[in-house]
């Protein structure tokens, strides 16, 4: 039995690919698969070649996986153009239509052999029933189903609900074509790969979602009030979202006339007492960092999404980096302490914005909130979220003894200054981005100025106790540690898990929480080490040169990063591994890399 | 039970000393709105008022009212934020010419093109006066300045026109060299339901023209009222705007006799009609419980 196989399928627009994936994906969430879905596609707005990658398994699925264990070709030349996303090995079984003209043994595949290679008349069988190359994606979705014992009555039960619409006609002949193709494959078993177990957990139906979805839905959740932004991709689905729900909940949203306006509304909303959010990527940052300044001085909670893209400038939008690692931490004007928080997974996006926005409101701070392309794209079939689990902070208002002689922002001994907001009786006060006394009047003096900027950045203290917000897996005094961020994390514990089979002694350290860089917690982790990996998605190591800024980090660790649409595989971090091991165990002395 | 309070002047005058020269047009602009508060009579902590950065910007800090002196430019895009939050404040925004015409010049068109019933007011001086004496947005042709040495050679933003041609529905211009007259302006601009525009020429002692100042202004004076100038009318307001800077009208350019509701209308009434499809918040998620 399997319990963890990834599909990758390319074709052109028309094929239906997006289609499939997604049938698939809700299909097997419903039988109560974990599965994780990427998709790729051309540049080109409309049309153009597409693909997806899916994974599926008996447990959560930590990160998209390298080589796939089943490659399903309905044109080489599409295929090819994925060769990065849609790698193929020597246990892939390639499964490719006849159409293609192609012979099994003149593949365009540079040197490698695949374990099996399964032409089909895809075209033919869908031709055959349904009378239209078409339904050639419906044809697949029965291969796969019926060799890999996959959600058969579910992706069936699926097929018939969409195209019912079109008529009891074209249901039918779908229908007849999703069991061609499973006819097909039970009558040509395939010699390397077995068939998907059950769900351990039984037939309950998982949530599915993407990360852009998901951080809004937490938002909601949260008491979110005001959404302002600006179109920008990858986070535009952020806006979306809530623009649909937000209303409902007595809210409001504002796609803004730019950047600035987007989070200037915002930074108005929460004056005015609303928990407000803010989404963008990497451009869009740069644009709004001066209102954040205001927000960090003028003490206003907010929270600001960066869905990361490929950068700098326009740069790769549609790939993923982790590149505005900087930016989040230092972009600041003055001297400011942003909370920055990295989500791992979907399912992470939820309790992570949960958590910026409990952040912004206790500290009285913008919060940054670094998600990426991939995981704000990529649909994961996640286990139900208890949502009760999950407490809601709001600011602390004054008590009506306070309002008797307000001073907004009283220099306590936490920092934080209960916070009126216009409309509350005795609160009035002025907000400005000038330096101001306690009161909130405005001032050049010094000795004033020092002391509001210990009171601001003091008050972040007891975030570096959060030890909450970072993950630790694998052997307490294993003397190899990885350390790796946001979605590249999932990597960096799988390839542990791939260390551990093998019987070396492998830690993983995943902060969710980047900056204030909490010291003592990596002084810990790195205790037992004298070798290891920072892995990451960016061409400089922007999180081991932040950690090293603030951290002695042993000599052996290295940094391990790839700029983005490079993917890092978690094969490729086991190799680096696997060399430390030996290095360890040879007694060799750890260069530290310059530069 | 709530009691009815009556508010003067004074009750929206705050203990700050204003940092302004003495003589500067801004003190007549902060004289105006106190009456003008006092005539609509809301509680200071009713009101809202945002600025952004500039001598005139440090306005609210001299009113008892919750006040945000902002960053440059974005006094209206906060705003904007406040009122949608919050649509029972009465909202005010107020800035200078560079705040408003060149730096967040781009804000202007927006917010009146989305129509938040807000009153915003520039107090328009034609020059930097906080970072001491630049060319300003309004600067007139050939002025010379700390940043022209040699003479402007740029054409001057029209305010007036600007924001007509964006389609304000309530456009007025004052002086506080006529402070009674600017407070009535500003009173009816609050009134207005909707995004309302005031121009106001306060001039700079410091590095204004010697040609703009408040004696030359209350001579040069040409009340609208006193043409017989029908506000209703955007074109003929629009030939009148074209004064600007040869000319010095005063009172109601343009106010639209049958306006369309604000955009906050349009808000609750869109969250009335969907309120009842909300999920509760703790069972969001059920909107990703996939179904075939």
């Amino acid at each position: 039995m399997t319990e963890d196989l990834i599909i990758g399928m390319a074709g052109s627009g028309g094929d239906g690919i997006v289609s499939a994936g997604d049938s698939m994906m809700t299909a097997l969430a419903i039988e109560g698969y974990y599965a994780m879905l990427t998709k790729s596609f051309g540049p080109q707005i409309r049309g153009g070649e597409s693909s997806f990658r899916l994974r599926v398994a008996t447990r959560p699925v930590l990160n998209p996986g390298g080589t796939l264990d089943v490659a399903v070709a309905l044109n080489w030349d599409d295929f090819m153009k994925f060769g990065a996303e849609l790698p193929i090995g020597g246990r892939t079984v390639v499964i490719y239509d006849t159409n293609t003209g192609v012979a099994p043994d003149a593949l365009p595949l540079r040197g490698v052999r695949p374990a099996e290679v399964v032409p089909v008349g895809i075209e033919k069988m869908a031709r055959d029933t349904v009378g239209t190359e078409k339904a050639k994606n419906t044809v697949v979705l029965g291969l796969v189903a019926g060799w890999f014992g996959l959600a058969q009555d579910s992706i069936l039960a699926g097929i018939k609900k969409r195209f019912i619409k079109k008529g009891p006609e074209v249901a039918e002949k779908n229908e007849q074509a999703f069991n061609a193709g499973v006819r097909y494959a039970h009558e040509h078993p395939l010699r390397t790969v077995s068939h998907m177990a059950p769900p351990p957990e039984g037939p309950r139906s998982k949530l599915v979602t993407d990360g852009n979805e998901m951080c809004g839905a937490a938002a909601i959740f949260s008491g979110c009030q005001f959404f302002g932004g600006y179109p920008i991709t990858p986070s535009s689905e952020i806006m979306q979202f809530l623009n649909r729900e937000i209303w409902k909940y007595g809210g409001s949203m504002l796609q803004a006339e730019d950047e600035i306006a987007g989070v200037g509304a915002c930074v108005g909303a929460s004056f005015a007492g609303q928990k407000a959010l803010t989404a963008t990527s990497g451009p869009g940052m740069s644009l709004k960092t001066e209102m954040l300044g205001l927000a960090s001085i003028a003490e206003l909670p907010l929270v600001c999404v960066n869905v990361q893209r490929g950068g700098p400038s326009t740069g790769i939008p549609t790939k993923s980096e982790q590149s505005d690692l900087f930016q989040a931490c230092f972009s600041a004007h003055g001297d400011v302490v942003r909370p920055v928080l990295a989500p791992l997974h979907v399912e992470d996006v939820f309790g992570l914005t949960v958590e910026a926005f409990n952040i912004a409101e206790h500290y009285q701070t913008p919060v940054i909130l670094l998600s990426d392309q991939e995981l704000s794209q990529r649909k994961e079939a996640v286990a139900r979220i208890d949502t009760t689990r999950f407490a809601v902070v709001n600011r602390r208002t004054p008590a009506e003894h306070e309002l008797e002689d307000y001073v907004r922002f009283r220099i306590t001994e936490s920092g934080i200054s209960p916070i009126s907001h216009p409309g509350m009786k005795g609160g009035n006060y002025l907000a400005s981005g000038i330096e101001h006394t306690e009161r909130g009047a405005p001032t050049a003096n010094g000795e004033i100025h020092a002391r509001m900027n210990e009171k601001r950045v003091r008050k972040f203290a007891p975030l570096k106790d959060r030890r909450d917000l970072f993950l630790l897996e694998g052997h307490p005094d294993a003397p190899i540690g990885l350390v790796s961020w946001g979605t590249l994390a999932g990597v960096a514990l799988e390839a542990m898990r791939l260390a551990e089979a093998e019987g070396l002694r492998v830690k993983v350290l995943v902060p969710k929480l980047l900056y204030p860089v909490a010291e003592h917690v990596y002084q810990d982790f790195f205790g037992s080490v004298t070798r290891g990996l920072v892995i990451e998605q960016s061409h400089q190591g922007q999180l081991y040169r932040l950690v090293r800024m603030f951290v002695d980090v042993p000599r052996g660790v290295e940094s391990f990063c790839r700029s983005g649409s490079n993917p890092i595989a978690p094969q490729d971090v086991l190799e680096r591994v696997r060399t430390q091991m030996r290095a360890i165990q040879n007694g060799y002395a750890p260069v530290q890399q310059v530069g | 039970m709530t009691t009815i309070e009556v508010y003067q002047a004074k009750d929206y005058k705050s203990e700050l000393k204003p940092i302004w020269c003495p003589g500067c047009g801004d003190f007549g602009v902060v004289q105006a709105i106190y009456r003008a508060l006092a005539s609509i009579g809301r509680s200071p902590h009713d009101i809202a008022f945002v600025s952004g950065i500039g001598c005139s910007s440090r306005i609210p800090g001299y009113t008892t009212a919750y006040g945000f002196n902002s960053v440059h430019g974005r006094a209206l895009p906060i705003a904007q934020g406040i009122k949608m939050a919050n649509p029972e404040l009465l909202v005010l925004v107020a800035g200078g010419d560079g705040d408003g015409f060149s730096i967040g010049g781009g804000h202007v068109a927006h917010a009146i093109r989305r129509n938040l019933d807000l009153t915003y007011i520039v107090m328009d001086n034609q020059i930097y006066g906080l970072t001491k004496g630049q060319l300003s947005p309004t600067s007139p042709k050939g002025l010379k300045t700390a940043s022209s040495t040699y003479g402007s050679m740029e054409d001057p933003v029209n305010p007036l026109l600007y924001v007509l041609g964006y389609g304000c529905r309530f456009v007025a211009q004052g002086t506080p060299a006529d402070m009674m007259g600017l407070a009535k302006v500003i009173e009816e601009g609050i009134r207005f339901p909707g995004f309302a525009f005031i121009n106001v020429l306060s001039p700079c002692v410091t590095y204004g023209q010697a040609d703009q100042q408040l004696k030359t202004q209350k001579a040069r004076m040409e009340p609208l009222e006193a043409l017989g100038h029908d506000s209703t009318d955007r074109l003929k307001a629009m030939a009148l705007a074209q004064d600007y800077g040869t000319k010095l009208h005063t009172g109601v350019f343009y106010r639209d006799p049958n306006p369309d509701p604000s955009y906050e209308v349009f808000m609750k009434e869109r969250q009335g009609e969907l309120d009842e499809r909300a999920l509760p918040r703790e069972r969001i998620l059920d909107l990703f419980v996939p179904e075939m």
